[in-house]
């Protein structure tokens, strides 16, 4: 794979530049990111870019991570590419929901690289 | 039958939570040990203040606050970023801290952690302010420090189904 264009959803932007940094530190290079600051957002630039990876969190205001993905797969916007959640809920409850919702991985925050490493090439390496 | 976590308060409250959970974040997010102190915390004119809540089988919030040098070391070390001011960056960097701190301390009791929702983190920052909860469940409330700054973490729990 060339370049692996990445979308992170988060309303935090601190988060988003920590993932950013979890995934170059994860080896992902040479690395493209777009960046949503909400679900409505995320969905505006799939509408325009194609990306290989999708990485959103859950718990955002007006637009939550899991409705972003039910969205995404209604609206039929980058099919096939693996969506994980990134959040900070973690019971079993939670990952079934977003499993539901049509994500195929689930890091808890907080995380180090290497989870985001485990999580992430398998899914890219499979696509 | 109704899922209750009454008879585990003593494990709900149980001081050791939150120091893992602090301990977890910080090494974690920011590659920094944080060890308890028993206090005073350095007292500085302005402060910054995130809040989160919690909702379901235990209400209340998880509360985090520390002196603007404090908030903007933290943020410094989330980013890679230098801060000169507590400016949005900041308070965006404490408000997450705080929202990691609330998953984690309520990720070490199971019941809890299924059955109790977050809120989005709300950050407060100026001087002079106190933060007032009347009669609650319980409440811990610690002192941490790392590389020379100080933070006081809150759990307040006012109702505990």
């Amino acid at each position: 794979m060339g370049e692996i264009r990445t979308l992170i959803v988060d309303d935090s932007s601190v988060m988003r530049k920590i993932v950013e940094r979890s995934l170059r530190q994860a080896g992902l290079d040479p690395l493209v990111v777009y960046e949503a600051g909400s679900g409505v957002e995320g969905l505006e630039v799939l509408k325009s870019k194609e990306v290989h990876l999708i990485l959103s969190d859950i718990n955002m205001p007006s637009m939550d991570g899991l409705e972003f993905l039910r969205q995404l797969r209604a609206q039929n916007l980058a099919p096939g590419v693996p969506v994980v959640m990134i959040t900070t809920e973690s019971s079993e409850e939670h990952v079934k929901q977003a499993i539901l919702a049509g994500a195929q991985g689930y890091i808890r925050k907080p995380f180090t690289a290497e989870q985001v490493k485990e999580r992430v090439l398998p899914l890219l390496n499979a696509a | 039958m109704t899922l209750s976590l009454r008879k585990s308060v003593d494990l709900v409250s149980d001081p050791k939570n939150l120091d893992a959970s602090v301990e977890e974040v910080f090494q974690m997010m920011l590659g920094v040990n944080s060890q308890r102190f028993e206090g005073p915390m350095e007292i500085e004119e302005e402060s910054v203040t995130a809040v989160v809540g919690f909702g379901g089988l235990l209400s209340g919030a998880c509360v985090f606050k520390s002196g603007s040098s404090a908030a903007m070391k933290i943020a410094a070390y989330m980013t890679g970023m230098e801060f000169t001011e507590v400016d949005d960056t900041v308070k965006d960097g404490i408000g997450e801290i705080c929202n990691m701190l609330a998953g984690a301390w309520k990720g070490k009791v199971p019941d809890l952690s299924a059955n109790c929702g977050l809120s989005v983190p709300a950050v407060i920052t100026g001087r002079d302010y106190n933060l007032h909860v009347q009669a609650p469940e319980f409440k811990l409330c610690h002192l941490y420090q790392f590389d020379n700054a100080s933070f006081e973490v809150t759990i307040i729990c006012d109702g505990l189904q």
